[in-house]
């Protein structure tokens, strides 16, 4: 009898019905696709802000001491200390190591190119360009996507790309070759001369362009430091940081500074690398880890007020259009609570027309919600590659975070169930004996 | 509230108890319902003292806003006395919880209204079997066995508006008779009927009585209540119990 019930008043009410559902639907489907924004923003905004380099550097510890005398800064560049690059591969097996989503290591050097039995020194970097790390692989110009490359990177260690500043000055073009001299400056019978081809020019509009970018073992040979590296930028993927971010994990009771540990600020990576790499000092580089911050919090913030003004736009339109499905079934009311029918079966009754409206709504706008998210991902970032991988959702159907489904539901369920409530407990309210005699 | 003046002689030494209040199935002693209004107090029913024994059949008779409408609301267990004291089955009721009083309701009395109330989407045995779902559990064959009883055991999966005005009564009649209530709360049971339909719905409540059911009947109809073993005639508020047979009183201001 109660199905036969619940069945015919779907079926005797279908315009209600269909507002009331259309109304958490539509609410259903701005939080599922708020949700599903949400929860993969933070990766994609970090892949937009990636553009904009590293957010955490790694130095030797050594460099970050001042060697001042009178004032003047004596300090060589490198401070005469050195990471290793077998050092590297730990940067995968901290904490928060899949959050390390790139990673460039450097070494500054001299190249000394000879040219009609001349030898002038230009400013050279060693660099990875695509090297293996973990599951993928990284290099600087993962790091530093605003570069631009005419030509190729280097894929051997006789291959070097040239900055546009030099590659003008010399006349250097992509397949241009050039002598470098290498080898100890105190031994001159044991200096070689090596032939290195220009693979691309490349632009940055930074100092870059005043140098050579040789692959960083080459650069190592060059400078006669095997496995010395003298500075890392580290792309991470971060949570913007707060105050707890800016605390003293040292200083903090150890409960404190385990959840601080366990988060991934840029701090606590950072924290993390110095753990991991002897001799390292690693600072997050502030700019853009505040922009990535700045921007995560407005879009958050921006989203859930969307989602709370759908939310509640549609237990207004539950509520009003179960005011007037019961106003509707008023006389039935009453005969139930003539024939001892008790307020509880009765409101169990209306909850549960509720709970199914909510529940098929609710699937429905998860399914949408999820479908528009996927949309919005592809119209909003232009990142090419964010770009195809959200199209390519849409086409397979993987766009569905299954996680999503019982909070949306849940959603939908408190929304009808705060929006029916008023109208329920009027309903019961009133006088059984009124309404029969009202409606005769 | 206005003076009440009598004005065809009631005899007072009439008993406002006709029978033995040991066997009364409803019992009121002292019963006032009052509802509290724009900063002052409605008595609709005042100090009402009468018992119906079980197999009784009563018609409370009275002009509108006689208290007849609240009366019928404490008898159906659907309004609790203000003051006084109402026994139903020998339970009082006055002191039950509303969750005690819906299921006392559902045990003990049968309405039969005077609009049917039947539900329009449910087949004539469904709605019998509406009223076996809120007392306990639903019993088809016990709701076509009732359907049977009132003479439309060939009607049983008709809609009520494949049903005439009769049908529909007999409908009602078979939903209050289904939990076995050992009281029928009529309410104007002919008063939406034609004259043939108003001859079989009081032969079938006659033969209710035959059987042994308790009827309080609410009607304006002389004829139905002339059927009834005594009348409580009500104005405002005040209750007058009349034997079987006795004089209808005018009451006027």
């Amino acid at each position: 009898m109660f199905l036969r019930l619940l069945w015919e008043s779907f079926a005797r009410q279908r315009r209600r019905k269909l507002l009331a559902g259309i109304a958490i639907l539509l609410g259903t489907t701005a939080v599922t696709a708020m949700l599903a924004l949400a929860t993969t923003i933070g990766d994609r905004i970090h892949k937009e802000l990636a553009v904009y380099g590293a957010n955490i550097v790694i130095y030797p510890k050594a460099e970050q001491l001042a060697v001042k005398v009178g004032g003047i800064d004596l300090k060589p560049t490198t401070g005469g200390a050195y990471l290793k690059e077998s050092d590297l591969p730990k940067l995968k097996s901290i904490f928060w190591g899949n959050n390390i989503t790139g990673v460039s290591p450097q070494l500054e050097t001299k190249l000394s190119l000879t040219s009609d039995a001349r030898t002038t020194d230009y400013e050279a970097v060693g660099l990875w360009f695509d090297h293996p790390l973990g599951q993928g692989v990284t290099g600087a110009a993962q790091l530093h996507p605003w570069w631009k490359l005419n030509g190729a990177w280097p894929t051997s260690p006789e291959q070097v790309v040239v900055g546009a500043g030099i590659a003008r000055k010399l006349h250097l073009t992509p397949g241009s070759t050039i002598q470098v001299e290498s080898g100890v400056a105190s031994e001159p019978e044991a200096r070689t001369i090596q032939t290195m081809t220009i693979t691309g020019i490349v632009s940055s509009g930074d100092t870059t362009e005043d140098r050579f970018l040789l692959p960083l073992a080459t650069a190592q040979r060059l400078a006669n430091r095997p496995n010395a590296i003298s500075r890392i930028e580290v792309s991470a993927q971060t949570k913007p940081e707060d105050t707890f971010a800016r605390m003293d994990p040292d200083a903090l009771p150890p409960k404190q500074r385990e959840i601080w540990y366990c988060r991934p600020y840029a701090n606590s990576i950072a924290y993390q690398i110095r753990e991991a790499i002897p001799g390292a000092a690693a600072e997050q580089v502030r700019r853009v880890e505040q922009s990535e911050g700045t921007v995560l919090a407005r879009i958050s913030g921006l989203m859930w007020l969307i989602s709370a003004a759908a939310l509640l736009a549609a237990g207004f339109a539950v509520s009003a259009a179960m005011a007037t499905a019961i106003l509707e079934r008023r006389g039935e009311i009453g005969l139930m609570r003539s024939l001892g029918a008790s307020k509880t079966s009765i409101a169990l009754l209306f909850y549960a027309e509720t709970g199914i409206l909510s529940l098929f709504s609710g699937t429905l706008g998860y399914l949408l919600g999820s479908t528009l998210a996927a949309w919005l991902g592809a119209r909003i970032f232009s990142d090419p590659a964010i770009h195809t991988t959200a199209l390519a959702q849409l086409t397979t159907g993987h766009v569905f975070n299954l996680v999503l489904l019982p909070i949306v539901v849940a959603t939908a369920l408190i929304v009808a169930i705060a929006g029916s409530t008023p109208s329920i407990r009027t309903a019961l309210k009133m006088d059984p004996s009124t309404i029969l005699r009202a409606d005769a | 509230m206005a003076e009440v003046k009598v004005v065809a002689e009631i005899k007072t030494d009439w008993p406002t108890n006709t029978t033995r209040p040991d066997c009364a199935v409803i019992a009121l002693e002292h019963v006032t319902r009052e509802y509290a209004g724009h900063g002052s107090t409605v008595r609709a029913l005042d100090d009402a003292t009468f018992s119906i024994v079980a197999g009784e059949w009563v018609a409370i008779t009275g002009p509108s806003g006689s208290g007849k409408s609240t009366l019928v609301n404490m008898l159906g267990c659907l309004d609790r006395p203000t003051r006084g004291e109402l026994k139903i089955d020998n339970v009082d009721v006055a002191s039950m919880s509303a969750t005690e009083l819906d299921r006392f309701r559902a045990d003990k009395i049968g309405f039969i209204f005077q609009q049917f109330h039947l539900i329009p989407y449910l087949s004539a045995v469904e709605n019998v079997m509406l009223a076996q779902y809120f007392h306990s559990m639903t019993d088809e064959n016990e709701a076509k066995a009732a359907l049977e009883r009132v003479g439309l055991g060939h009607r049983t999966g008709h809609l009520p508006s494949e049903l005439s005005g009769g049908e529909q009564q007999r409908v009602c009649i078979a939903r209050a008779l289904i939990n076995n209530p050992p009281i029928l709360l009529a309410d104007e049971p002919t008063g939406n009927l034609d004259a043939a339909n108003q001859t079989i719905v009081a032969d079938l409540l006659k033969d209710l009585h035959r059987n042994g059911h308790t009827i309080v009947m609410v009607t304006h109809d002389p004829e139905m209540a002339a059927m009834a073993q005594r009348r409580i005639a009500l104005s405002h508020g005040k209750v007058f119990c009349h034997p079987v047979g006795g004089p209808m009183v005018t009451l006027k201001r």
